[in-house]
């Protein structure tokens, strides 16, 4: 049952904060993301997990055994925890051939030559690397070399794997197949990941659960789904794709639910949330695909397409509402000039 | 795919990684500063330790004070060491850049034979340069009494400085050739494919990269100018110009009582000088960290930079320096072997002898110095790179307490004068009983040799280790190994090209050091620097010249063996 416990973790580097108190468990066999801006944490929170951090603060325990205590003065070192790590340097050594790489984890501990041999051979398979094993590192591309990394973290079935932007050197292509491939693999094991990436679209597609971060701290966390459309702040909207802020005050609507008030949307926006304080000055977000646009003559909120752009397989329009302007994605096209735009019951969430 | 079975834990070695890292790390220090001890308490003695009735007393040091041709050696070792290491450091790595990383012609060659000055052990060279340079040179002759020209004077600071600069500018060219093998040259790629010229790239990508090496070797060599005695004693002498070393070591031996606290005073006054600029030198390269080139990836070919109208001429003038600071005074040295005098007047083949080969063959002294030199080079070598290479990992890549006293340590017995810690093991051989084991062999003399040339091998080995991203051994220790077995199964594997420069580097400095066995060698434990030393002042040149000649045949078939294992050790 290894969960992953971690409860209040604070570090600081002379005056620098960088970890504020994070804390949050990983389920067995979850796919959790450590998902925020270069410079939050991500990777100090994965290093304390893995051992190469010492938080000054904080709990950090995997299944029953306590990695770190530091009120309790526990403090596992790395090579006791039983993890499987890819860095983003992949770290493959150039003086092994793949499989002496993958094999070595096995060969710390008591696994007879014969096992060790199939199970390396099982693990490159898993990975497609089977026909490389007597390469060395320097033998192959980059993508390949990412997967040693990946077979040699998972040959001694560890109990959990951490992964640290493992395809943040791969092109873009090959970042999607790789990313395929992990998920594939990490569910068929069963796999408990922790996983850091400052992609949204790696977070969205591969996460069973987000922690959004921003300054060492976890503003949200949640399913993909939940953190997109219920972002709760601000910055994680922003962070999760484009994203429209509308400023207003709340009102009790005629229906029950909450409604934003503002000059430039005389009917408000319907917002989505349960038990909304019905008071005072707010923000909501609103994503660019939710928002509707018709002609001039249909009903909603007055308002003029300024710029629209072909991206393919949508528009992108920028329209001038009042004194806003709203970034707008559509299917179809529309016509420059005026037209009216309607964000739909319940498509507007409320922001911090 | 299955899950495999795996034994929950990892086998442990019983004893934990902090008995063997501080069993090295005690070693080392020991090792290093324990000569000192006595050096240190014999300053501050009023008499000398051997004499009854010490006390405690500066008096040394206001001897050592009152004394003007003091203050006139530490000025004159001051201009000397600034003139010297900025030649060298400029030198060796406009050649290190140059023969590594452009497309001059003939780089490989180069490449081999700058290394020459340490190939030549240090008082062949010195013999060498005199035969050719020195007042009655042979070149000197030529030009002042056949051609009538005003001649150079090598005597002077200046002439000293630059015989300084080529006996020390290996040491940088190769710090900073170790370096550049080492980065990543697609780092220089980007800058090129950014539209930067090859000046520019080196200049602004390059150098900043050798920063480390750069500093590093300036310090070495900037401290082996501070403590240089053959120098001051063969070339000075004719002008009476003193350096600190031979000011130190004259005082010794013309003193009526041996070791004078003064002397112990003026050594214990340069390690304290000394000792400041490695803690300056700490401060300064502290980041080693930015200089590792991110992963091991890379690979690719590298393509030189192009020198395009320059390369004849760049190459000439490689050419050249090579010609007159190595291979004509080679030339002489070997001359002076197969001759009784070298001189203008006569044709060299009318004063041709064998005799000196012979008293080479037939001396028993002399033959004794060749085998235990190179029972010294050999053993002793491969025991200190051993060493140095654990001691680098405890000071680099462990979490040991004190491992931040290792580095300064290992830094610390090339910047002391070797003269200084001859003595120092001299004194602590005669005042602590285990050094009774060593006194009187060879083995007292192998571990003042290999003590003093531990740093060597350090700096060849820690930039080497410095490249190497921590991420790598975090990724052994994520499997499961400990401090040992990562250091033996995977940082050393790849420290084998840096390890096999390092072993050869110290096999060619204990095959000619002295400095330190001066006052330690006896009757039966010859070593070949001293040996030359000592027939040297007795005025018998042509032996000498011939055993120069085997250290400089020894030293170039290990330079070329060494050469091929380290291209087949970085080709694996
Ligand atoms: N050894 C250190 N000394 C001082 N500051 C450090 C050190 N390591 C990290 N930091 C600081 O801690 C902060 C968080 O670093 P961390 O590496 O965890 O960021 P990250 O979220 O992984 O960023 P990225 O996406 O760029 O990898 C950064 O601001 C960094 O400057
Ligand atoms: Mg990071």
């Amino acid at each position: 049952m290894p969960e992953i416990r971690v409860q209040n973790l604070r570090k600081s580097f002379g005056a620098s904060t960088v970890l504020d108190g994070i804390g949050f468990t990983v389920r067995d066999k979850e796919f959790v993301t450590l998902l925020g801006p270069s410079g939050c944490g991500k990777t100090t929170t994965l290093m304390s997990i893995a051992g190469f951090q010492t938080p000054d603060e904080g709990v950090i325990a995997v299944g029953g055994d306590v990695f770190v205590d530091r009120a309790a003065g526990v403090d596992l070192p790395a090579e006791r925890r039983d993890l499987g790590i890819v860095f983003q340097s992949y770290a493959v050594w150039p003086h092994m051939t793949v499989a002496q790489n993958v094999a070595f984890p096995l060969s710390l501990r008591k696994v007879d030559k014969r096992t060790a041999r199939g199970r390396v051979a099982e693990v490159l398979e898993l990975v497609e690397l089977g026909a490389h094993a007597d390469r060395y590192p320097h033998q192959l591309s980059g993508g390949q070399q990412q997967r040693v990394a990946l077979a040699r973290a998972i040959a001694p079935s560890p109990r959990v794997l951490l992964l640290d932007e493992p395809f943040s050197n791969l092109d873009a292509k090959l970042r999607e197949r790789a990313r395929d491939r992990l998920k594939q693999l990490q569910l068929s094991l069963g796999l408990t990941t922790v996983f850091v990436t400052h992609d949204q679209d790696e977070a969205l597609a591969m996460s069973d659960r987000i922690l959004v971060m921003n300054g060492g701290r976890i503003l949200r966390d949640g399913t993909p789904e939940e953190v997109y459309r219920e972002p709760g702040a601000r910055f994680v909207a922003e962070f999760l794709g484009q994203c429209n802020f509308v400023t207003g005050s709340i009102e009790t609507g005629p229906g029950g639910g909450a409604v934003l008030r503002t000059r430039d949307f005389p009917d408000g926006i319907a917002i989505r949330a349960d038990g909304v304080s019905a008071s005072g000055a707010a923000t909501v977000a609103v994503r660019p695909h939710d928002i509707e646009l018709c002609g001039p003559d249909g009903n909603g909120a007055e308002g003029t397409v300024v710029e629209s752009v072909f991206l393919g397989d949508h528009y992108r329009y920028t329209v001038a509402v009042g004194g806003a302007r709203l970034e707008v994605h559509a299917a179809r096209p529309v016509a420059p000039g005026p037209v009216r735009v309607r964000i739909p019951p319940h498509s507007a969430v409320l922001v911090d | 795919m299955t899950t495999l079975e795996l034994p929950a834990t990892v086998r442990r070695p019983r004893v934990p990684a902090s008995f063997g890292q501080a069993a090295v790390g005690a070693l080392v220090v020991g090792l290093v500063v324990g000569p000192f001890i006595p050096l240190v308490y014999s300053s501050i003695r009023s008499k000398a330790l051997y004499l009854p009735g010490g006390t405690f007393s500066l008096a040394g040091y206001r001897t050592l004070f009152a004394d003007p041709a003091y203050w006139t050696a530490v000025k004159n070792t001051l201009l000397f060491a600034v003139s010297t290491t900025t030649l060298a450091v400029v030198g060796g790595t406009l050649h290190a850049i140059l023969c590594t990383r452009t497309d001059l012609p003939g780089r490989r060659a180069y490449g081999l034979l700058l290394t020459a000055p340490i190939v030549v052990p240090p008082l062949g060279l010195v013999v060498g340069w005199l035969t050719i340079y020195g007042q009655g040179g042979y070149l000197t002759q030529l030009v002042s009494r056949n051609l009538h020209l005003p001649v150079w004077n090598l005597s002077s600071i200046p002439g000293m400085s630059l015989f300084g600069a080529v006996v020390t500018l290996p040491i940088a060219y190769l710090t900073v050739r170790a370096a550049l093998s080492g980065t990543d040259s697609s780092l220089e790629d980007a800058a090129r494919s950014a539209g930067a010229g090859p000046l520019r790239v080196v200049g602004r990508i390059t150098l900043p990269m050798l920063r480390p090496a750069m500093l590093n070797c300036t310090v070495l060599i900037f401290s082996l100018c501070l403590e240089i005695l053959g120098i001051p004693l063969f070339l000075g002498g004719p002008s009476g110009i003193d350096f600190y070393a031979s000011y130190l070591y004259r005082s010794w031996s013309n003193s009526a009582t041996p070791d004078p606290p003064f002397v112990s005073a003026g050594a214990v006054l340069l390690l304290v000088v000394v000792s400041l600029l490695l803690f300056l030198r700490s401060r300064l390269s502290g980041a080693e960290q930015r200089f590792v080139a991110v992963g091991t990836r890379g690979g690719g070919l590298r393509r030189p930079l192009e020198l395009g109208r320059w390369r004849r001429p760049a190459s000439a003038a490689v050419g050249a320096f090579i010609g007159v600071t190595s291979v004509i005074p080679l030339i002489g040295l070997i001359l002076m072997s197969f001759v009784r005098v070298l001189t203008t007047l006569e044709a060299p083949w009318r004063l041709a002898t064998s005799d000196n080969w012979r008293a080479v063959a037939t001396d028993p002294a002399l033959r004794r110095a060749i085998t235990d030199s190179l029972l010294i080079a050999v053993g002793g070598g491969a025991v200190s790179v051993a060493l140095v290479a654990v001691a680098a990992l405890v000071a680099h890549r462990s979490r040991f307490p004190l491992r931040t006293v290792l580095a300064p340590t290992l830094m610390y017995p090339r910047a002391v004068p070797g003269v200084i810690l001859g003595i120092g093991f001299f004194w602590t051989y005669l005042m602590f009983t285990p050094g009774s084991l060593v006194r009187n062999n060879l083995w007292g003399e192998a571990i003042a040799l290999c003590v003093r040339n531990l740093t060597l091998a350090y700096v060849v080995i820690q930039p080497s280790l410095a490249r190497l991203s921590e991420e790598l051994d975090r990724a052994g220790r994520a499997a499961g190994a400990g401090w040992w077995t990562i250091a033996r199964r995977i940082l050393l594997p790849m420290l084998r090209p840096a390890l096999l420069a390092a072993f050869v580097l110290m096999f060619i400095t204990l095959l000619g050091d002295y400095d330190p066995v001066v006052f330690l060698q006896k009757p039966g434990t010859e070593v070949l620097g001293v040996t030359m030393l000592q027939y040297w002042s007795t005025g018998v040149q042509g032996p000498v010249a011939a055993l120069a000649v085997i250290q400089v045949v020894l030293t170039a078939a290990v330079l070329l063996i060494g050469a091929r294992a380290l291209r087949r050790a970085s080709h694996a």
